[in-house]
C-alpha cells in the first residue's frame, strides 16, 4: 500500500515538475527551430521546417553583432562581480564574526538594511553620474557588487561562526598573518559557501535585467539580458529570433548550474555529520 | 635557552580580572604543569604565555626577551590545543608542514623535517590521510607533531589528553614524557587530571581563583600542602578536615583535640602555634589505621572493598565525613564503630587563615 502511494506521489510530482520546468523550456527550442510566420502564432508546433541555423546567424550578427558584444559584457560583469562578492563577503563575515568590537551592531544593522530597503534608482544614478561610473561597466559591477553583498554576508558569516576559533589560533601560533589565515585556513573550508554562493549569484548577476536596464544605458555597454529588446517591438516582434536569442542566454547559466550541481548537494550536507 | 618568567601578571576580561598576580619561573628543560580547579585560569594563563590572549599587566620573559607585546610566532612556542585544531582540509603530511610552508622553509628541509616527526611519534602511515579519517589518538599525534617540526623552545598543551580514553591516555600520557625526555625542550602542560600532574611534572603550579597557590615538585606538595586549598585539591581521595583546638606546644609537637579527635599529637612548626587557637586537622585517608588506642573514633558508612584495599568512608561524631583507604581486605560491617590513629609526622594542621604550620625539613 505504502509503495503504491509513494509511487503515485512520485508520479505527481515528475508530472508537475515536468509542466513546470520541462514545458517552457521545450517551447523555447521549436520556437527556435521555427521560420518567422509559423513563430507568430505562438503555439506548441512541430516546426515546418529546420530554421534554427538561419535563425541564430541572424540573431547573432544583428545590430553589428550586439549578442557577443553583450555575451563580453555580462561575462566581465558576472565574472568580476561574483568574484569580489566571494573575496569581500567572506572576509567581512570572517572578521564579524571573529573580532567583536562595539562596531558590529552598527555594521550588522547595515548589512541588514541593505537587505531589507530597496535601493533608489535616482539617487543611485546621480551618484554614478558624480563619480562619473555611470554607464561603466565598472559603475555596474560596483551596483551588482553593493546589492548582493549583505546576503553573501549573511551567509558566510553563518557558516564561519560554525568553524572553530582554535583553527585561527592554531594557524596563528604556527605563524599565519591574518591574510595566511584567512586565506589558507578559513577560505578553503568556506568551499561549500562560496559553490553556493558563486551559483546563486552568478546566474542572479547574468540573469539581471533591470539593473543593466538603468544603470548600462547605450548599446555598447548592452548586456544579454538587454539584446531581448532587439527583436521586439509594440507592432512587429519577431518570435523565432526572440526564442533563439532566450535559448542562447539562457546556456550559460544552466551549464554554471550542471557544473556546480554536485558539489552544491555535496556542501549543503557538509557539517551535517561530525568530522 | 628558554626559561621563562612571569612577574605580577595579571589578566582583566573588562572590569572582571581572572588573573590576579602571578609571580613564577620555569627553568629550560621543565616540565611544568599547571591545575586546578575548572574555571581557574589555566587555559587563559597558558594562552597568555602562547600571546593569544593580551597580558593586562605584568611581564612576561620567554627566554631574556620581554615577550608582552611580541606576536606568537616570534615566541619561540608551539601549542598543542585540546580540540586538537587540525587543518580539516589539508592532510596530515600538510597539517605538520604548514608553519614551515608559511615560514618558507625549502621543500626538501620541509620534507625531511616533516619525515622526521612522524618518525618520532611513529605516524609515517598517517602521512596521506586527512584529519576525519584519523582516530582520537592519531589525531593527537599529529597535534603533537606539528608542534614539534617547529623546533620550538617552549611547548604549550592544553588539556591534550581529555578527549581520549582511559587507555588510550595512560599511553600518549607516556609518550610525552618521553618526548619531553628526548627532545629536552621546557613544556608547560595544563590538566586537571591528577594522575597526569604527579606522573609528567618536575613542577606542579596550582591555580586557584586566578591566584598561585603553590609551586613545588609533585612530591612536595602531596607531603607539604601550603595551604588548605592544595592540601583538598592534591592527592585522591581528598584529604579529610576537621576543626580542632591547640591544647599545648611542646617542641615541634603540638597536641590538638576537638569535637572529633580526642588528644592527638601532630608534628608542626610551633612558631606560630600557641595553646588556645583555633586550627584545622587535616589527615590522608591512607594515613589512617585502626588502633584501639587511636584518637578517633567513628561509625563506619558504606564499604568498599576492592581486594588490595578497602576504602571506608566514615562519619564522626560532629556529623563530618571522612574516608580512610585501608590496606587489604577488611571486612567491616556498616554502623560499626571504628577506632582510628593518625600518623603524627603526616597528619597537617592549618591555622585559622588556612595556612599549613607544617614542619619544613
Ligand atoms: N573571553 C572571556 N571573557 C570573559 N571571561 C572569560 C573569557 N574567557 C575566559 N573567561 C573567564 O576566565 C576564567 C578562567 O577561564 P579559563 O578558561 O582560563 O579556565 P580554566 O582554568 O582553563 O578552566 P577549565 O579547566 O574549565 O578549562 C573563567 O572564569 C572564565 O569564565
Ligand atoms: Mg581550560
Amino acid at each position: 500500500m505504502r509503495s503504491r502511494a509513494s509511487l503515485l506521489g512520485g508520479a505527481i510530482a515528475l508530472l508537475v515538475s515536468l509542466v513546470v520546468f520541462v514545458v517552457p523550456f521545450a517551447f523555447i527550442v521549436l520556437m527556435a527551430f521555427k521560420d518567422r510566420r509559423q513563430a507568430n502564432l505562438l503555439d506548441f508546433s512541430w516546426p515546418n521546417g529546420v530554421h534554427l541555423w538561419d535563425n541564430l546567424v541572424t540573431v547573432v550578427t544583428t545590430r553589428n553583432w550586439m549578442l557577443v558584444t553583450a555575451f563580453i559584457n555580462s561575462t566581465i560583469l558576472t565574472v568580476v562581480s561574483v568574484t569580489l562578492l566571494v573575496l569581500l563577503g567572506a572576509m567581512v563575515g570572517f572578521v564579524l564574526s571573529r573580532r567583536k568590537t562595539r562596531w558590529n551592531p552598527l555594521a550588522e544593522f547595515l548589512i541588514l538594511s541593505g537587505l531589507m530597503i530597496p535601493p533608489a534608482v535616482v539617487p543611485t544614478i546621480w551618484l554614478l553620474q558624480g563619480l562619473q561610473l555611470f554607464g561603466t561597466l565598472s559603475g555596474m559591477i560596483l551596483i551588482e557588487v553593493a546589492y548582493n553583498l549583505p546576503f553573501t554576508i549573511i551567509l558566510y558569516r553563518a557558516f564561519i561562526a560554525t568553524i572553530p576559533r582554535d583553527l585561527d589560533e592554531a594557524a596563528i601560533i604556527d605563524g599565519g598573518r591574518p591574510m595566511d589565515i584567512f586565506f589558507k585556513v578559513i577560505l578553503p573550508l568556506l568551499w561549500p559557501v562560496t559553490v553556493t554562493n558563486i551559483v546563486v549569484q552568478s546566474v542572479g548577476i547574468f540573469n539581471d535585467f533591470t539593473n543593466p536596464l538603468y544603470y548600462l544605458p547605450g548599446n555598447a555597454n548592452a548586456t544579454v539580458q538587454l539584446t531581448l529588446y532587439n527583436f521586439q517591438s509594440q507592432f512587429n516582434t519577431a518570435y523565432n529570433l526572440l526564442f533563439t536569442n532566450i535559448a542562447l542566454i539562457t546556456i550559460p547559466p544552466l551549464i554554471v548550474f550542471l557544473f556546480f550541481n554536485r558539489q552544491i548537494v555535496a556542501g549543503m550536507t557538509a557539517g551535517a555529520v561530525k568530522g | 635557552m628558554a626559561s621563562l618568567s612571569l612577574s605580577s601578571v595579571r589578566k582583566n576580561y573588562g572590569a572582571l580580572p581572572v588573573i590576579k598576580g602571578v609571580d613564577l619561573s620555569i627553568e629550560h628543560g621543565e616540565f611544568v604543569v599547571f591545575v586546578g580547579p575548572s574555571g581557574c585560569g589555566k587555559s587563559t594563563l597558558l594562552r597568555m604565555i602562547a600571546g593569544l590572549e593580551e597580558i593586562t599587566s605584568g611581564k612576561l620573559l620567554i627566554g631574556s626577551k620581554l615577550c608582552n607585546d611580541m606576536e606568537p610566532r616570534d615566541r619561540g612556542i608551539a601549542m598543542v590545543f585540546q580540540s586538537y585544531a587540525l587543518y580539516p582540509h589539508l592532510s596530515v603530511y600538510d597539517n605538520v608542514g604548514f608553519g614551515l610552508k608559511l615560514a618558507k622553509t625549502p621543500k626538501d628541509v620541509r620534507d625531511r623535517k616533516i619525515r622526521e616527526a612522524a618518525r618520532v611519534l611513529k605516524m609515517e602511515h598517517l602521512l596521506d590521510r586527512k584529519p576525519g579519517q584519523l582516530s582520537g589518538g592519531q589525531r593527537q599525534r599529529v597535534a603533537i607533531g606539528r608542534a614539534i617540526v617547529r623546533q620550538p623552545e617552549v611547548f604549550l598543551f592544553d588539556e591534550p589528553l581529555s578527549n581520549l580514553d582511559a587507555a588510550l591516555r595512560v599511553d600518549m600520557r607516556m609518550e610525552i614524557a618521553k618526548l619531553h625526555k628526548e627532545l629536552g625542550a621546557t613544556m608547560i602542560y595544563v590538566t586537571h587530571d591528577q594522575v597526569e600532574a604527579m606522573t609528567l611534572a618536575d613542577k606542579i603550579v596550582v591555580l586557584d581563583g586566578g591566584v598561585v597557590q603553590q609551586v613545588g615538585a609533585p612530591i612536595e606538595l602531596y607531603q607539604r600542602p601550603a595551604n588548605l586549598f592544595v592540601a583538598g585539591f592534591i592527592g585522591s581521595p581528598k584529604m579529610n578536615f576537621t576543626p580542632v583546638r591547640v591544647d599545648a606546644v611542646n617542641g615541634n609537637r603540638v597536641a590538638v583535640s576537638g569535637e572529633d579527635v580526642i588528644n592527638l599529637t601532630v608534628e608542626a612548626d610551633p612558631s606560630n602555634v600557641s595553646p588556645g587557637d583555633t586550627m584545622t586537622l587535616g589527615v590522608r585517608p591512607h594515613d589512617l589505621a585502626p588502633n584501639q588506642a587511636g584518637s578517633i573514633v567513628a561509625r563506619v558508612g558504606l564499604v568498599e572493598r576492592l581486594g588490595n584495599e578497602t576504602i571506608v568512608s566514615l562519619e564522626l561524631v560532629s556529623g563530618t565525613n571522612w574516608l580512610v583507604v585501608l590496606d587489604g581486605d577488611r571486612p567491616l560491617a556498616r554502623g560499626e564503630t571504628l577506632a582510628l590513629g593518625a600518623d603524627p609526622a603526616k597528619a597537617i594542621l592549618f591555622d585559622a587563615a588556612g595556612k599549613s604550620v607544617t614542619r619544613r625539613s
